[in-house]
């Protein structure tokens, strides 16, 4: 990475930071690739050697957030904090753990009630040998339709999970880059 | 290594670098990657918690080449606060080293 190119995005990524201490900030990395540069390093190495501007950035706004927590105590201030604190992993765990029981508890309410419908003809043999009196062709006959229907939602319910899994893999996958830093692009 | 066991060694490293003299930060970090792999990115903002937590105090200075040099003195608050951590590594160090003589020593007994 270019000296410019990191302390750009350095820069994005502090824009929450009010602008004199931003640029107090940037004065040290500043600083750091001139003497690097005169000691006849690359700004390549030099920019390695630093580590990502998303890390550094995730420490400063952690020191920042912090710092005014203890100067000013508000509701909006320690929410912020926090959220800075426990960094992308907090975010990670809301953001995933939220869609993922939702999911979860879709799917399986559609295999239920699949399953359910497709196996109520064997609960009528079943409750005609149980009680042989109470058997009635009508409920036979609706347990059939009942059964079709069923079968039709299992149907359904294969193609959705497929779907819908795909679709969560890729949503997971979006998360991990997000969380990693990936979308401002860290290379 | 443990990130989170790093950071704190790094703390201890900066001002251990700053008790017999002031330093300026390009200078700080590379004496520290010398010795110990980091991120050297890190301690810049290190830097700036301990100086707004009062243990530095900073000042610039003019060198004859290159630009001017942000300078970091340690306080007696911070130097108060290195003997803690000093006291508290030794400790720590101390007790893994043993644990580690002990579990290479029964090694050899088997």
């Amino acid at each position: 990475m270019t000296k410019d190119k990191f302390l750009n995005q350095l820069n994005s990524l502090l824009k929450n930071i009010p602008k004199d201490e931003r640029e107090d900030i940037l004065q040290d990395y500043v600083e750091h690739f001139t003497f690097g540069l005169a000691e006849g390093k690359t700004e390549d190495e030099i920019s390695a050697a630093l580590g990502s501007p998303t890390q550094i950035a995730k420490e400063l706004l952690a020191n920042y957030h912090l710092e005014k927590v203890t100067t000013s105590v508000t509701a909006g201030n320690i929410f912020r904090a926090v959220w800075a604190v426990f960094g992308l992993s907090f975010f990670n765990l809301v953001i995933v753990l939220g869609p993922a029981i939702a999911f979860t508890s879709l799917i399986i309410s559609g295999w239920v009630m699949g399953i359910a419908l497709t196996v109520t003809p064997l609960l009528v043999i079943v409750d005609a040998v149980v009680h042989p009196g109470a058997f009635l062709l009508y409920h036979l006959f609706f347990s059939m339709i009942l059964c079709g229907i069923g079968y039709f939602i299992m149907l359904a319910m294969y193609y959705i999970t497929k779907w819908a899994t795909n679709g969560f893999v890729r949503y997971l996958k979006f998360n991990a880059s997000l969380v990693k830093g990936g979308l401002t692009n860290d290379k | 290594m443990n990130v989170q066991f790093k950071k704190g060694v790094l703390e201890l490293c900066v001002l251990v670098l700053l008790d017999k003299k002031d330093r300026y930060g390009y200078e700080l970090v590379q004496k520290i990657s010398n010795q110990i792999e980091i991120s050297e990115g890190s301690v810049y903002p290190l830097l700036r918690r301990l100086t707004k937590e009062e243990y530095f105090t900073t000042y610039l200075k003019e060198s004859t080449e290159g630009p001017s040099r942000k300078y970091y003195r340690l306080t007696d608050k911070g130097r108060e606060y290195l003997y803690e951590l000093i006291d508290e590594w030794t400790e720590f160090s101390n007790g893994v080293n043993q644990l580690i003589k002990e579990g290479v020593g029964n090694n050899d007994e088997r």
